[in-house]
């Protein structure tokens, strides 16, 4: 019996980050307390940066490595090098001290008791929470192997080391503790129910094809041998365990619960990284497994992506809360990415990874800022008192506009690209109905994007209006890299289309 | 071996799962129901690896299986630390964020 | 289907562009570099708003420097233009892809033909007087570098606008410009008027982007470009229905920034801005752009005559009531403002006359740019010496104290109601002959308006710089520094010889045009002597009816009760009235839920509106209970359906 090898070098990138992880739990354990801080964040950025490298150097591979579980191709590593950027950026802000008294997002111990006495002491003695560092590693580990697993079982260990560290960082803000311990509760239930239900289509799919390997459970499908209703009723399964994690309806309800509960870093690296993960995931499995069945699911995509940008630009209308607003956002762009999904060809993978990497850009500028907006009582997250923010802080709130531009998809930013490509990829899928769709729901959402902004420019600032904190280096760095960037591909998009283009090719 | 009859369990164990999540207001009751869940998909699984004739099936129950223990650390400290704060399980008092 | 168009419009693309006809060629030599144009501007903006406080010394200079090297860059394109052979002068030159996905391409190329190199070097020309002025008129103000700022974004953004070569290019430039417009109006935000002037410029704006956004919508649907040439070349393939409705969609994005009816409204209320601004947004650029649309689009109008003839109607009644405004206003920046629409009026009038019009809209536009120019910078003259007085009734016999502005005005003044040989009398004789030849109501709409621009014009001259002085403060009003007084004369010079010179310099500007905009010509139903004798007698009786009421009388310095039609014409002709009744009001029943900081009750707003998306919304959202129960259960039922959905599917 041979030994089955390994492709340590094309496997580099995750072997890193799996690796970081492990160190941060070492350091939890074996590095004095007092400088634990700054060696994780140490540790994270390297393991980042480290496997962002790689990845880069990886570029252009195509090949399917570990005896066939995991994929290395352009979808997978343009996706793995945009969730490394972003987890980059959102190390720094999970880092950021300036904006609590020496503090940072995260309660110094998520074991205590609010309001304790425990809890004071701990404050007082600015303790400050470490173990979120490896967290994020293992989550960001899972991410990158999300999008590149190739076979059904990687998928799903891929999905729960991304989901399990998740459940935790959401639980653990310093203010509004209750808020947050809740936002845990329910995206771990709701989460660990959907993982079951994925789970349980896995077995179907796997009871019908008798393999777990993509390419052979397409091969399955051309020979068609019968028994189709296991199949069909599997792959729907798998479909809401996926679209579950992006935020689709009618399987979208934690979402707003849990991006206003968790504490906004957090947030903003759910937003971006795991829905950019999901949708790769989502991407590689129904078009290199499932290609072969595609109009069994495409109406059924059809009629989610529908409900999914309706819904979210709808109810996003009446949300008075800027994190909840922003939830509602992003499962409308969830059903925006859905409407290219259905066309099922390359020009639609390389419009959703070109939406994605704008789409992840822009959303966590947009969380960064919302954590710089602060009263006495942590951020200020209801709208009410963003009004007049444009008088008091012009920058920011003019940086906060562009991203919201950017979302709403107008021209000249890289929102307005996105927008267009994965429209064009649908209507050259035959989709026309829903790009429709697309288009009226824009226009709602273009609705409450501008009511943001023309809240903060155009109205009286509130009396006992929050006060705009000024920021580490590393966040304004972050925010500023954001929005370049925003602005940068609204104008000149072609290298980055042109990059996503040429990633666009799954290997079988 | 006639393998429809462990499937047609599964499928019940699943519902009965799924059903508890739906029903149950205690966290743990409800986590205790998706753990059902995960064991009815288990034992899909080795049914239709017994079916095909492969192993595939049989390690992905023991991954499953691994998937759970850890799901069950996280689990029971989200579950735990909302009950110390609230001195109540019940899923339907945790309900602030809403709307 | 649209992917066939796409490749059908690509192939008739590559045959050889089409500009209203001549061949477009690839730029090369110094046509190359038109992108120096936008460049120049945009550079300057950057630096002084990013710059900071490091650049408020030399800041006034950086943005005139800007200007003027914009300027003199379109001086040597135009005459390099000059030695090009006549149906050869339309160059384009692609910068970069900006999108390419699917079958929808969109180049950042720009178009530098006879009618945007006319637009350059009046934006840039007259722009760069403005700059000049601006220096004095702002000198006071310790926040003068970022006012250069934005005024050197606002023309990158209207030069990008005039030489773009795809709708969504010009569009950026077209959204460019409005970004500059509202920050300029609201520049001085410490007056509340300004910052809500400046707001009600924004929502206005919106209606009209909502016209440019369908037109381009509609060009995609149709043609599978956004590019002129492909456009242009295929419209006539098009059915009239659509081309027709890009028509009127195109009107109504044109609407909204040249101030035509009924998105008039703002215009009026953005005299708030500092002058200069009120000059350059009004005389010299913005309010231009939707003209310059609809000429540039002549290849659609041509093809529909019902989207003309709306054209043709919307200027026609703004020219009257912008005119009527005129005459009542005791405002002089409102007055002028008033007068401003009217000329806009006539330019949206003979552009909607198609080939026999297009022409004589861009020369009156030209000429308008110097006269009104003229008149602004003089009425922000006349305010810097009266110490920010704007009423005229507080005027009078200033033309002693201010000789030069006087002079310089009065230029502007014979100039806009048309006397011989002054620049407004050819532009706007162009204009009512070719109304009259079309047909007698435009004809005699466009008459009325002449008659009416001399009597408010008139009365604004008397109240400000004759009769008695009615000014209050103790030392007479001073005359402007001569960094003011340059570009007056500079302006006012051209006011006197702009029109002669255009008509009948060279081949004249009608030939110039002609490759771009086609030429046609209409019997007149009446000899030329007699109707310009006409014209004359009708700006004589409007001017003699205005020396008997304003000039033989003293101007009261308290505001008479006045005719309901003067009421009628201070109240703007109710046109806020309008706008609140059909964009305002429904607007405001979709956001009462919405913004709901215009309401005292935060989340009690939220309940209870009466609109289909805010009530489906609100009723939606109640089914975030905060229960994760509830939420398993909708789990579960779209879990149902999906699996229903791939099983319905499989169903024969």
């Amino acid at each position: 019996m041979n030994a089955p090898t390994i492709e340590y070098a094309e496997l580099a990138p995750l072997i890193t980050i799996f690796g970081a992880a492990v160190i941060g739990v070492l350091i939890e354990a074996f590095v004095p307390r007092k400088v634990r801080h700054p060696v994780q964040v140490a540790v994270a950025l390297l393991a980042l940066v480290a496997a962002l490298v790689q990845v880069i150097l990886l570029a252009g591979t195509g090949m399917v490595a570990a005896v066939g579980a995991v994929a290395v191709d352009g979808p997978a590593l343009f996706l793995q090098g945009t969730i490394l950027v972003l987890a980059i950026i959102s190390v720094a802000f999970f880092a950021e001290r300036r904006l609590e008294a020496g503090g940072d997002a995260f309660a110094p111990a998520a074991s205590t008791l609010p309001g304790s006495e425990e809890e004071r002491i701990l404050v007082r003695e600015r303790m400050l929470q470490t173990e979120v560092y490896p967290l994020a590693l293992f989550a960001v580990g899972g991410m990158l192997l999300f999008p590149a697993a190739n076979d059904l079982l990687m998928l799903f260990i891929a999905l729960e080391v991304m989901s399990l560290p998740l459940y935790l960082l959401c639980g653990m803000a310093r203010r509004r503790r209750l808020l947050s311990q809740e936002a845990a509760l329910k995206y771990f239930l709701l989460g660990a129910f959907s993982s079951a239900i994925f789970l349980f289509g896995m077995a179907f799919v796997y009871g019908y094809a008798g393999t777990l390997r993509f390419g052979e459970i397409s091969e399955a499908l051309t020979a068609n041998i019968g028994q189709d209703g296991i199949l069909l009723a599997g792959v729907g399964l798998m479909a809401v365990g996926l679209l579950f994690k992006v935020g689709a309806v009618p399987f979208h309800s934690w979402t707003p619960d849990v991006y206003q509960g968790a504490p906004t870093p957090v947030t903003g690296f759910m937003a971006a990284c795991t829905k950019l993960a999901a949708f790769g995931a989502m991407v590689r499995l129904f078009y290199v497994a499932f290609g072969g069945m595609r109009t069994d699911w495409q109406p059924m995509l059809w009629a989610v992506a529908i409900a999914t940008m309706l819904v979210g630009a709808v109810v996003a209308l009446t949300q008075t809360d800027i994190k909840r607003m922003l939830a509602y956002s992003s499962i409308a762009h969830a059903g925006f990415v859905l409407t290219a999904m259905v066309a099922a060809d390359q020009t639609a993978t390389a419009a959703i990874l070109f939406y994605l990497a704008t789409y992840g850009i822009a959303t966590l500028g947009a969380f960064a800022v919302v954590t710089l907006v602060r009263d006495s009582g942590g951020e200020a997250t209801h709208l009410a008192k963003w009004a007049g923010l444009g008088r008091r802080s012009p920058v920011l709130a003019a940086t906060f506009a562009l991203f919201l531009l950017a979302f709403a998809g107008i021209p000249l930013t890289s929102g307005f690209v996105g927008k267009l490509s994965v429209f064009t990829a649908a209507i050259d899928g035959g989709a026309a109905p829903l790009v429709v769709v697309g288009v009226i729901a824009s226009a709602i959402a273009a609705f409450f994007y501008v009511r943001v902004i023309v809240l903060m420019f155009f109205s009286d600032p509130a009396p006992e209006g929050p006060t705009v904190a000024v920021p580490s280096l590393w966040t304004a760095v972050g925010i500023t890299l954001g929005a370049a960037a925003t602005l940068l591909l609204g104008i000149v998009p072609g290298p980055l289309l042109d990059l996503a283009q040429q990633a666009s090719l799954f290997v079988r | 071996m006639n393998p429809t009859n462990y499937l047609v369990l599964s499928v019940i164990l699943f519902s009965i799962g799924a059903a508890g999540v739906l029903v149950r207001r205690n966290a743990l009751v409800a986590f205790m129901s998706v753990e059902l869940m995960l064991n009815a998909a288990n034992l899909a699984f080795v049914t239709f690896a017994r079916m095909h004739g492969n192993l595939d099936g049989q390690i992905v129950a023991f991954f499953v299986m691994v998937v759970a223990a850890a799901e069950v650390v996280v689990g029971l400290a989200i579950i735990v630390t909302i009950f110390r704060t609230r001195r109540s399980a019940s899923v339907d008092d945790a309900s602030l964020l809403k709307l | 289907m649209t992917s066939t168009l796409s490749a059908l419009a690509t192939a008739v693309a590559t045959e050889g562009g089409h500009g209203g006809g001549q061949a477009v060629a690839e730029a090369t030599g110094v046509f190359d570099l038109t992108w120096l144009l936008i460049a120049f501007p945009l550079l300057g903006a950057a630096i002084l708003l990013l710059g900071g406080r490091r650049t408020d010394k030399v800041g006034h200079l950086i943005g005139c420097g800007a200007s003027i090297a914009s300027f003199v860059m379109g001086v040597v394109l135009f005459a390099a233009m000059l030695g090009e052979p006549s149906d050869g002068r339309a160059f384009t030159s692609q910068l970069w892809e900006y999108v390419n996905a699917g079958g929808y391409t969109v180049d950042v190329s720009l178009l530098l033909d006879q009618l945007s190199i006319s637009f350059v070097l009046l934006i840039t020309g007259v722009g760069s007087l403005i700059h000049v002025y601006s220096i004095g008129y702002m000198e006071h103000d310790e926040r003068r570098r970022r006012f250069f700022g934005y005024l050197n974004l606002f023309v990158a953004a209207m030069l990008l606008l005039v030489l773009a070569a795809d709708y969504l290019v010009l569009f950026i430039g077209w959204e460019g410009v409005g970004l500059a417009s509202y920050l300029l109006i609201g520049f001085w935000q410490h007056k509340n008027s300004a910052a809500v002037a400046a707001k009600k410029a924004f929502v206005v704006n919106r209606v009209g982007d909502m016209g440019m956004v369908l037109a381009m919508s509609s060009m995609v649907l149709v043609f599978g470009s956004t590019a002129f040439d492909v456009v242009f070349a295929s419209a006539e393939g098009a059915s009239t229905g659509w081309v027709t409705a890009i028509g009127l969609f195109l009107l109504l994005g044109a609407c909204g920034k040249s101030a035509q009816f009924p998105l008039q409204s703002w215009l009026l209320d953005a005299m708030e801005g500092p002058t200069p601004v009120s000059a350059l947004i009004h005389a010299a650029t913005m309010v231009t752009a939707g003209v310059y649309l609809i000429v540039r689009s002549a290849a659609i109008y041509d093809l529909a005559p019902d989207a003309r003839t709306a054209v043709v109607i919307v200027g026609a009644i703004t020219l009257l009531m912008g005119a009527i405004i005129g005459c009542a206003k005791d405002d002089i920046k409102k007055a002028l403002a008033g007068s401003t629409m009217s000329q806009i009026g006539y330019m949206t009038l003979a552009a909607g006359l198609g080939p026999a019009g297009y022409a004589f809209a861009i020369f009156h536009l030209l000429t308008h740019g110097f006269f009104k120019a003229n008149m602004f910078l003089g009425a922000g003259s006349v305010m810097h010496g009266m110490h920010d007085e704007v009423n005229m009734r507080r005027y009078g016999g200033l033309r002693i104290a201010m000789p030069v502005t006087f002079i310089t005005f009065a230029m502007g003044y014979l100039a806009i109601i048309g006397i011989p040989p002054f620049a407004g009398y050819f532009s706007k004789d162009k204009i009512i002959e070719a109304a009259f030849a079309d047909n007698w109501i435009t004809g005699l709409a466009t008459l009325l308006g002449a008659g009416i621009t001399a009597f408010y014009m008139t009365r604004l001259m008397l109240m400000t710089f004759f009769g008695n002085r009615r000014w209050k403060q103790s030392e007479p009003p001073h005359e402007s520094p001569s960094v003011m007084t340059a570009p007056l004369w500079a302006l006012a010079f051209l006011s006197v010889v702009g029109g002669f010179a255009l008509l009948y310099f060279g081949a004249g500007i009608v030939d110039w045009l002609a490759p771009v905009t086609g030429e046609e010509h209409h019997e007149l139903p009446m000899p030329l002597w007699l109707l310009i004798t006409i014209t004359l007698a009708t700006v004589v009786a409007g001017v003699a009816v205005a020396w008997l009421m304003y000039g033989r009388r003293a101007v009261r310095e308290d505001v008479p009760a006045g005719s309901p039609l003067t009421v009628a014409a201070r109240n703007d002709l109710y046109g806020d009235a309008f706008n609140e009744a059909v964009f305002m009001r429904p607007g405001q029943y979709l956001t009462r839920s919405l913004v709901y900081f215009e309401n005292r009750g935060v989340d009690g707003a939220v309940v209870g509106t009466a609109t289909a998306f805010g009530g489906l919304s609100s009723r939606l959202r109640r089914l975030q209970t905060g229960f994760v129960r509830s939420y398993a259960v909708t789990m579960l039922g779209g879990v149902g359906v999906v699996v229903l959905a791939m099983l319905v599917v499989r169903l024969p």
